[in-house]
C-alpha cells in the first residue's frame, strides 16, 4: 500500500501531514489520491504536485522547473518588511535580481502600503518570469510590461517581472539604477555540494537556480560589481540570502568589491546565518 | 404590596442549592394554568404568590434598582450640571428599561388585585370577562418575572463580542472517543453554521481507522464565545460502538476547553496579553543545510510563553508564517482565558456558578445513545433526541438553560451584594 511506503520514506508524523495536504487537493477522492502519493514517491517535491506554495500570507503557484520558494526565505523577507517602512510620500524603488516565482517582491508589495513601492524583477529564466508574471496577477499586484519604464508617482505598488541575466555586462542599460533596495537569493550552492543534492532539489528543480559555480560564490561577485558601479542608491539597502556556511565570505567580497562597510547578519530560524543586510553607509 | 420572603434563614442556605430550586421552579411552576377552568379568589391568590416567591430575588433586585433610582433623583442638583449629575443621569437612562417594567408590574399586580374581586361575580358574563383578563394578566406577570426582569437585570457580557476557539481532545474510549469527536466537532460546526458564525478547523490528528485524535476549531462571529463557553468540560458518551459484536454499551469521553479568541488587529500594544521578550519560538525539525537545498516542507513551530509556561504547538499549515500565526493566536486565546477565569475568581461569583467554574477535567454532559437522551450534569437537564442536537439545531437548547443558569447566578450574586 502506497501510504505504508509514504510512511517507511518521510516518518510516520510528517507522512500523515502530507497526506492531509494531499487529501484536502483531491476532495477526499481516494483514487486521485492514491495517484498523488504514487507521485510524491517517485520523489516528486510536494509543492510541485499541489502546484502552490504559502510565502507569508500569499499563497503562490509554483511550477517545475521554477525554484520553490523556501521557508527561510520567507523569514526574512517578511523581516525585511518590517525594517523598512515605505510610504505613498516616501515611496522606494527595488530591485530582485533572480526574482523565480516572484515570492519576495510580490511579499513586499502586498506587505508595504498601496502606491509606496516599485519593484523590478529579472530572471534569465522565461519560466521565471511567465511564473511571476501569473502569481503578480493571481495575488493581486498591478504589473508592469517589461519594455515600459516607470512614470510618475505610483497610484499602487507595481511589479515588473523581465528576461534578463545579471550576468551580462550590458544588463546595466535595461535597468533603472539607482534602487533603494536591492534584494537576491542568488543560486548559492557550490558544484561539490550540488551533485550531493537530494533527488527532490536536484531531479525537479532548475540547474540554474540553485548552481553557485564551483564555490557557489560567482553571483555575489557579480552583485558586488554591480553596487560598485551604482546599481544602489546612495543609503540604500541590500538583502542577499546566503548558504547554511557562507556568511563570513560574502560580506568579505562585499566590503572588497562594493565597499559596504555597515552590514548586518540574520539568522534563519533554524539558526543558521542566512542573510546579509548591507549599506554603503 | 409585594411580600418578600427570602430573609436571613434563607440567605445562608447553600446557595447552589438555592440556585438549583430556583431553576426547576421557574422552568415548571411560573407556567400560569392557560387553560379555562374556573379560577376562585384563593386560588388565584395563590398562583400569584407562586409567580412572587419563585421571582422573589428577582424582584428584590428590581426594587433595589428602583430604590436607587429614586436616591439618585433625589441628590441631583438644582442645576442638573454638575458632574456627579451627568453621572446620575447617565445610570437614570442606564435603568430606565427596569423602570418601565417595574411599573408595568405595579400595574399588572393592581389590576389583579381588582379582577380578583370580580371573579366570583354574581352576573355570569361579568364573572367570565374577568376570568379572561384575569388568565391574561397573570401571564403578563408571569413574563415579566421569569424572562423580562432577568433580561433587564443581567449586565451586558464583557466577552459578549469575542469569537471562540474550541480544543476538543479525545480520552477514555480509545478509537470510540476519536470517532465521537469527529461527531462532536461535526455537531459545533453545523452548530455555527445555523448561528450564522463562520467556522475553521485549525487543525487535527485524524487517525487512520477514522475519527479525530485531537482539533481545533475557530469559530468566528458576535456572540460565539458566550455561547460556546458552556461547552467547556469533559463530554460522555455512551453506546455500543460499531464494532463492538456483544452489543455491549461501552463509555467513552471527550474533553472540551473553549477559549476566548482575541483578533490580532484589535490587540494594541500595551494591552496585549503578553509581551515577544516571554516568547521562545522553536522550530521543529533539523533542517541540514537549509535553503536551497533542502524543498521538504518543515512547517511545524513550537511557541512556549515562559512565564505561565503555556507551550503551543502548530503544524497543520504548509507555511512556518501560517502555523506561526496560528499558535500565536491559540497562546492569546489561552492568555485571554487565564485573564478571564482571575477576572471572574476576584469578583467571587465562581463561588456559586456552576456552569462557568467548573472544573475543566468534570462530566459536564452524558450523551446516551441507546437511551436516546442528553442529560447536563450541571443543571440536571435531560434532553431527549440526541439527532437533532447532534445535527447542530439542537443544541441551542441546551446552551439557553445553562446562559439562564448562568444569568439567574449573576443575578444572585448581585442581590447578595446589598445587605438586605
Ligand atoms: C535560488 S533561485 C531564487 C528564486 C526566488 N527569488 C526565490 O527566492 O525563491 C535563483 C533564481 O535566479 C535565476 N538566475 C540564475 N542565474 C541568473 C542570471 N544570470 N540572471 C538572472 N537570473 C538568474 C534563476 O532562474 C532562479 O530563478
Amino acid at each position: 500500500m502506497s501510504i505504508a511506503a509514504l510512511v517507511a520514506r518521510f516518518g510516520r508524523q510528517h507522512a500523515l501531514q502530507e497526506i492531509k495536504w494531499l487529501k484536502s487537493a483531491v476532495q477526499d477522492n481516494q483514487h486521485a489520491l492514491e495517484h498523488l502519493i504514487n507521485r510524491r514517491l517517485t520523489g516528486e517535491p510536494l509543492q510541485y504536485i499541489l502546484g502552490t506554495q504559502p510565502f507569508g500570507p500569499l499563497n503562490l503557484l509554483v511550477r517545475p522547473p521554477v525554484l520553490i520558494p523556501r521557508p527561510e526565505t520567507e523569514h526574512w523577507a517578511i523581516q525585511l518588511a518590517q525594517l523598512l517602512s515605505p510610504t505613498p510620500a516616501k515611496p522606494l524603488s527595488l530591485l530582485d535580481l533572480g526574482t523565480g516565482s516572484g515570492c519576495i517582491p510580490l511579499l513586499l508589495c502586498h506587505l508595504w502600503p498601496s502606491g509606496s513601492l516599485y519593484a523590478h524583477g529579472i530572471d534569465c529564466s522565461p519560466d521565471a518570469v511567465q511564473l511571476a508574471t501569473d502569481n503578480a496577477e493571481s495575488v493581486g499586484i498591478r504589473l508592469l510590461s517589461a519594455s515600459t519604464r516607470r512614470d510618475g508617482a505610483l497610484t499602487h505598488n507595481v511589479f515588473k517581472p523581465e528576461l534578463a541575466s545579471y550576468l551580462d555586462p550590458t544588463v546595466l542599460n535595461l535597468l533603472e539604477p539607482p534602487y533603494d533596495v536591492i534584494t537576491a537569493n542568488p543560486p548559492y550552492i557550490p558544484r561539490r555540494e550540488y551533485d550531493d543534492l537530494p533527488s527532490e532539489v536536484k531531479d525537479y528543480e532548475d540547474q540554474r537556480a540553485l548552481l553557485g559555480g564551483e564555490d557557489g560564490l560567482i553571483f555575489y561577485h557579480a552583485i558586488a560589481k554591480l553596487v560598485a558601479d551604482g546599481l544602489l542608491a546612495e543609503h540604500g539597502t541590500l538583502a542577499l540570502e546566503v548558504g547554511h556556511d557562507q556568511a563570513p565570505r560574502v560580506q568579505e567580497i562585499l566590503r572588497a568589491a562594493a565597499h559596504m562597510e555597515s552590514i548586518d547578519v540574520w539568522l534563519d530560524p533554524w539558526g543558521k546565518q542566512r542573510t546579509i543586510i548591507a549599506r554603503r553607509s | 404590596m409585594l411580600s418578600l420572603r427570602i430573609g436571613r434563614s434563607c440567605t445562608s442556605s447553600s446557595p447552589l442549592l438555592r440556585l438549583v430550586a430556583i431553576q426547576h421552579r421557574s422552568y415548571t411552576a411560573a407556567k400560569p394554568q392557560t387553560n379555562a377552568r374556573i379560577v376562585n379568589s384563593a386560588s388565584a391568590q395563590k398562583q400569584i404568590q407562586d409567580i412572587e416567591n419563585n421571582a422573589s430575588k428577582i424582584l428584590r433586585a428590581v426594587q433595589l434598582r428602583t430604590a436607587e433610582r429614586r436616591k439618585l433623583r433625589s441628590e441631583m442638583t438644582e442645576t442638573f450640571s454638575t458632574a456627579e449629575d451627568i453621572q446620575r443621569m447617565k445610570r437614570l437612562k442606564e435603568t430606565e428599561d427596569i423602570q418601565a417594567a417595574w411599573t408595568e408590574w405595579e400595574s399588572t399586580r393592581e389590576l389583579l388585585n381588582e379582577t380578583i374581586a370580580l371573579l366570583a361575580d354574581e352576573d355570569p358574563a361579568m364573572c367570565a370577562m374577568a376570568q379572561e383578563e384575569y388568565i391574561s394578566l397573570l401571564s403578563t406577570l408571569s413574563h415579566l418575572a421569569s424572562t423580562k426582569f432577568p433580561e433587564l437585570l443581567v449586565p451586558n457580557s464583557s466577552t459578549g463580542h469575542l469569537s471562540a476557539l474550541m480544543e476538543l481532545k479525545s480520552g477514555v474510549g480509545g478509537s470510540e472517543s476519536s470517532l465521537f469527536l469527529s461527531e462532536l466537532l461535526r455537531m459545533y460546526m453545523r452548530y455555527a453554521n445555523v448561528m450564522n458564525w463562520k467556522a475553521a478547523l485549525v487543525g487535527s490528528n485524524e487517525l487512520d481507522g477514522g475519527g479525530t485524535k485531537d482539533a481545533i476549531v475557530e469559530i468566528t462571529g458576535s456572540g460565539a464565545y458566550d455561547a460556546l463557553r458552556w461547552e467547556s468540560g469533559v463530554h460522555r458518551v455512551q453506546r455500543v460502538p460499531a464494532t463492538e459484536t456483544s452489543g455491549r454499551v461501552h463509555t467513552s469521553t471527550v474533553a472540551v476547553v473553549v477559549l476566548p479568541l482575541v483578533e490580532e488587529k484589535s490587540v494594541n500594544a500595551e494591552e496585549d496579553l503578553f509581551s515577544m521578550d516571554d516568547i521562545k519560538l522553536e522550530v521543529m525539525r533539523a533542517r541540514g543545510a537549509g535553503g536551497q537545498h533542502v524543498n521538504k516542507t518543515e512547517s511545524a513551530v513550537r511557541l512556549t510563553h515562559i512565564p505561565s509556561g503555556i507551550t503551543v504547538s502548530m503544524q497543520d499549515e504548509r507555511s512556518q508564517h501560517q502555523n506561526r500565526r496560528r499558535a500565536f493566536q491559540v497562546l492569546r486565546a489561552r492568555l485571554m482565558d487565564l485573564k478571564i477565569a482571575a477576572e471572574i475568581k476576584s469578583r467571587r461569583d465562581v463561588r456559586r456558578n456552576l456552569v462557568q467554574g467548573a472544573d475543566r477535567s468534570e462530566k459536564i454532559r452524558t450523551y446516551n445513545f441507546p437511551q436516546d437522551r442528553i442529560t447536563d450534569h450541571r443543571i440536571g437537564l435531560t434532553l431527549t433526541g440526541i439527532n437533532y442536537v447532534m445535527e447542530g439545531d439542537g443544541l441551542q437548547s441546551i446552551i439557553d438553560p445553562l446562559q439562564f443558569h448562568h444569568n439567574e447566578s449573576v443575578l444572585a450574586d448581585m442581590l447578595d451584594e446589598v445587605p438586605s
